[in-house]
């Protein structure tokens, strides 16, 4: 088992310091928090790198790289009345993966919030609510910014995230999933570019007016990007907004590839060819990404890293249950509660296997393979589903960079798949819109 | 003149098994003029199921099939008036279901569901309680959706904060 460090970097630099190296399988905790570090048994000898000297070079590694996280939903967060972003919250407690002191736990630098309206009704008044809704998620994001802006700042450009970071402070870049708000009106690219979107999710879970969803139990309706989609398409290469097509079906990648004149990206999308999931690349996408000059963004959503495997034990224990029970239409509340408790003991001990930051760099490592080091990033989708073994919400993702310096990759293309990806995208989406606008 | 509560549950989330995002989303709108309220709930067939009778794969209840069975409403009746209300002006909604249906295909059908209320102007306040889900997922997050008279709020309830009040 290789080491993951679980929220506590520091007490990992400590033990390498005073050569506290346990060379047994065990468990330590941070008194602050719920910490565990774990740690492998691995012969030390001159040659080798021990476990300990690799964490603290992968540890430097992720300090020094931009870190830059391509999606987060965590506005749907910011609308819960009462969550303060200041604060540390439980991830077990609460289902939260990101708040400003895990990212700083994290050693994330940057982030995109995503203002996420979910698909309603496609008419004037749908499209105008959404409007409403989708500007107030935004407006959530500055606020929360303003009201920690000694932490963390609004960035518009690329340049900013590294000012701020000069600042010691994270950066919050603003996205929009799901075009639902932009409505009808190509004027509203304008609107949501103006209160500071710096890349659109064209569609989401169900189809709207601009392209169809890879997920849309009624199918395809436009057979890709529509005619109003592919207006806004352009309109977001005028502006300098980058063009995102996770969630879209394979029509809409390849729509977006063809009338895009700026390089596009998934912002929290993997490969095909090693978890089969509509929401992923295949192959063939990937090398046209790399021909277009986009990027790829890796998310850490189980279904998407992990084929799901049978559970028979605990289906088998969840059958027994039921059928030893009466029906539930004739329990009484309290029969009900103890058939929930029981059915949850079962799910405890009997879990899924889970995904982990091993499957997040196999599809890392796919994706180098096909379209080159220059076409991947990190985009995982926390407060959205995101969130693994190892990698559980934002504290975690330094294991990331350690299990990437532990399959080989130098700083450099470490630096590229943490942010350098991105921002060249981001750098050129902007070029462009700069000569369009000339 | 007949007033009708429109509330509105999308269910977006998904599936245990199909889908980590515990999400759910509720609209809630009232329009003065009209005196209408609705409530329209849209919830993942496999998830009441889950909710209803433990078993995200069983056929007992049948929602809006001709062999619907006499206990379904009563039991997911039973079960939102465990974990969801709403009250206009401080004065707890009755939820008396008007219409059902099913739409989506395979692990996405979704149970539709339609409460009509009548309600008189003005409203002042509307208490939201969604906790629908968060004794199968410890991190389900239900997204409330209100529009009244033209004003739009979105708001998330889950475990920690499940109700929440607007005024107007």
């Amino acid at each position: 088992m290789n080491s993951i460090i679980k929220r506590s970097p520091i007490l990992i630099l400590l033990l390498v310091l005073l050569g506290g190296c346990s060379q047994e399988t065990g468990t330590t905790s941070s008194p602050a928090q719920s910490a565990s570090i774990e740690m492998t048994e691995q012969p030390v000898s001159d040659a080798a790198e021990s476990e300990e000297e690799l964490i603290a070079r992968a540890m430097a590694i992720h300090d020094r790289v931009l870190t830059f996280d391509s999606h987060a939903d965590t506005p749907l967060r910011m609308i819960e009345p009462g969550f303060d972003m200041a604060e540390r919250h439980d991830p077990n407690d609460t289902g939260s993966k990101v708040d400003y002191p895990r990212m700083i736990e994290g050693g994330l630098d940057a982030i995109f919030f995503a203002a996420f309206v979910a698909q309603d009704i496609r008419d004037d008044e749908g499209n105008s609510r959404a409007e409403a809704l989708g500007l107030q998620m935004i407006d959530a994001i500055v606020e929360s910014a303003e009201e920690n802006s000694d932490i963390v700042g609004i960035a518009l450009d690329p340049d900013d995230a590294y000012e701020l970071e000069d600042q010691g402070k994270r950066a919050i870049y603003i996205a929009v999933e799901n075009g639902y708000p932009l409505g009808d009106d190509i004027s509203n690219v304008e609107k949501f570019y103006d209160a500071g979107v710096r890349y659109i999710t064209l569609v989401h879970s169900s189809n709207n007016d601009l392209a169809d969803s890879a997920t849309d139990p009624n199918g395809p309706e436009h057979e890709g990007i529509s005619a109003f989609g592919e207006e806004v398409v352009r309109e977001m290469n005028r502006l300098g907004i980058m063009v995102d097509v996770s969630h879209g079906n394979d029509d809409v990648f390849y729509d977006a590839i063809a009338i895009s004149e700026a390089p596009i990206i998934a912002s929290h999308s993997n490969a095909r060819a090693v978890t089969d999931h509509q929401r992923n690349m295949t192959d063939e996408m990937l090398r046209l990404m790399a021909e277009n000059g986009g990027v790829v963004q890796l998310t850490m959503l189980s279904s998407y890293l992990l084929d799901e495997a049978e559970n028979p034990e605990r289906d088998a224990a969840l059958a027994e249950l039921r059928a030893s029970s009466k029906p539930a239409s004739e329990m009484t509340e309290d029969e009900r509660l103890a058939m929930r408790e029981a059915i949850n003991e079962i799910n405890d001990r009997y879990p899924n296997p889970p995904a982990t930051v091993k499957h997040v760099v196999d599809h890392i490592d796919h994706i180098v393979d096909v379209a080159g080091i220059d076409h991947v990033g990190i985009g995982c989708d926390f407060d959205g589903g995101g969130g693994i073994e190892g990698i559980f919400d934002v504290s975690e993702v330094m294991n990331i960079t350690i299990e990437l310096v532990r399959r080989g990759y130098t700083e450099e293309e470490i630096d590229k798949i943490w942010s350098g990806n991105l921002m060249r995208v981001f750098r050129e989406v902007q070029a462009v819109a700069g000569r369009l606008q000339a | 003149m007949r007033i009708l509560l429109v509330f509105i549950l999308f269910v977006q989330g998904f599936s245990a098994l199909a889908h980590p995002l515990r999400l759910s989303l509720s609209e809630i709108e009232y329009d003065s003029d009209s005196q209408l309220l609705t409530i329209d709930l849209r919830l993942f067939l496999m998830d009441v199921r889950e909710a209803l009778v433990f078993d995200p794969d069983s056929a007992e209840l049948a929602f809006c099939q001709p062999n619907e069975s006499p206990h379904a409403e009563r039991l997911l009746l039973e079960y939102l008036d465990r974990f969801f209300y709403v009250k206009i002006n401080g004065e707890k909604v009755a939820l008396k279901i008007k219409q059902k249906r099913l739409s989506g295909e395979g692990d996405n059908v979704a149970l539709g569901v339609v409460f009509e209320l009548q309600q008189e102007p003005p409203l002042t306040s509307l208490e939201i309680r969604n906790a629908v889900f968060t004794d199968l997922f410890f991190d389900q997050s239900n997204m409330v959706y209100v529009h009244v008279d033209g004003d739009s709020r979105s708001l998330m309830l889950n475990n920690t904060t499940p109700v929440h009040e607007l005024t107007f």
